[in-house]
């Protein structure tokens, strides 16, 4: 058995090398299988990873290849469907295997033996968090000023003060957070 | 702008990776070693400010939309390593906590978006900024985004030439549907947002901003 930070670090090489082999599948059958094989192996969770999958992924993949289909279809004649199909399946899969893997380990253990990249990533990640509640808690500040729901003009009107707050607040929660990890040993 | 994952093959992703680790390795120990305590939190607050402009999509005619990259700031402010780092990282998070990019692309996309992108940014801000700092960087940013998204349709037109079944649009549709956009609306957005950062970074005075 491995130890706790071995064995988050060979999940993850696992989850590289095959992302990796399905990036290079092109037969929509061998997709199908290595697609029913994944959702075997990764069971448990499936739902939710699917509906991730669905909301983060299937629109950008479908939506590009729907467009280029398209484009061909009307430029030179309906093109072969199926080199489409396969790229949104290898889209898909590689999306619903990596969301599966990750919620199976813990990065920040399996990057414990690596201080700076583990203070970029929850440097960033803090930042990210810290941005997002701002960017919510400003749109509904605008929301509530206004008797009627906001135009495209009074969002780019107000957007000088919110990128101020967010550069000037997301400066001190780096510092904070910075420095909070330095005391602990992040060098 | 960026590849998804599943787009382009190993045949391109794994050279694209052997090519990206050392440059990471380098720019990671040159900009962010145990001087880099003063800029740090200014270049995390951009880097995360990159990411949430990254998520905000501007719709495009043809009902296609495409995003800022808001790291010519980066390269501008510091060098373009740090660009590269910063960049790499954004599409990192993207790549594995929102499924945005992807991880066998990411060389890829940091390449492109990340070194090629700012890269020519820098120079185009270098090459302009004694005429005047507010069109140099403007200059730089447009310059720098429509590099980055020709060397992103150049890749995903290489794919084409190796393999029609793996990808099967050709480069003159990827060329057209990406360039497009990016000529005529998302390098002028690039270009303002970049001087206006600029602008707030220097009012709100805040640290490490030069």
């Amino acid at each position: 058995m491995l130890a706790e930070p071995r064995r988050d670090q060979a999940v993850l090489g696992a989850w590289a090398a095959s992302i990796f082999a399905i990036s290079a599948l092109t037969d929509l059958a061998t997709l199908a299988s290595a697609a029913a094989v994944a959702l075997l192996v990764f069971r448990r969770g499936a739902a939710t990873e699917a509906r991730r999958v669905l909301v983060g992924v299937v629109p950008v993949s479908l939506g590009l290849s729907l467009a280029s289909w398209a484009w061909l279809a009307w430029r030179e004649g309906p093109p072969p469907v199926a080199p489409h199909a396969a790229l949104v399946l290898r889209a898909v899969l590689i999306a619903f295997v990596t969301f599966s893997v990750l919620r199976r380990v813990d990065l920040l253990r399996a990057l414990a033996p690596f201080p700076t990249p583990t203070r970029l990533l929850v440097l960033c990640l803090a930042q990210i968090h810290a941005l997002r509640l701002l960017a919510r808690e400003s749109t509904l500040g605008l929301r509530s000023r206004l008797p009627r729901r906001p135009r495209t003009r009074d969002v780019l009107r107000s957007s000088g003060a919110i990128t101020v707050a967010l550069l000037t607040l997301s400066a001190r929660n780096a510092r904070d957070v910075g420095d909070a990890m330095r005391s602990r040993g992040f060098h | 702008m960026h590849v998804p994952d599943g787009f382009l093959s190993p045949q391109i992703t794994l050279p694209a990776w052997a090519a990206a680790a050392p440059l990471w390795t380098w720019a990671a120990r040159r900009n962010f070693g145990t001087s880099s305590t003063e800029s740090l939190p200014v270049v995390g607050s951009l880097t995360a400010l990159a990411f949430v402009v990254q998520g905000l999509m501007i719709p495009v005619p043809g009902g296609t939309s495409a995003h800022l990259t808001g790291v010519a700031i980066l390269a501008i402010l510091y060098n373009p390593g740090v660009a590269f780092v910063c960049e790499s990282l954004v599409l990192l998070l993207q790549a594995l906590f929102f499924g945005g990019g992807g991880f066998t692309v990411l060389a890829v996309n940091a390449l492109a978006m990340g070194l090629l992108g700012p890269g020519a940014a820098w120079l185009t801000w270098r090459a302009l900024r004694r005429l005047s700092e507010r069109t140099a960087a403007f200059a730089g940013a447009y310059v720098g985004i429509q590099v980055a998204t020709f060397s992103v349709a150049l890749v995903l037109g290489l794919q084409h030439r190796l393999s029609p079944a793996y990808m099967p649009v050709p480069f003159a549709v990827t060329a057209v549907a990406m360039l497009v956009p990016s000529l005529t609306v998302l390098g002028v957005v690039e270009g303002l947002y970049t001087v206006a950062t600029l602008a707030l970074l220097r009012r709100a005075r805040l640290l490490g901003a030069r």
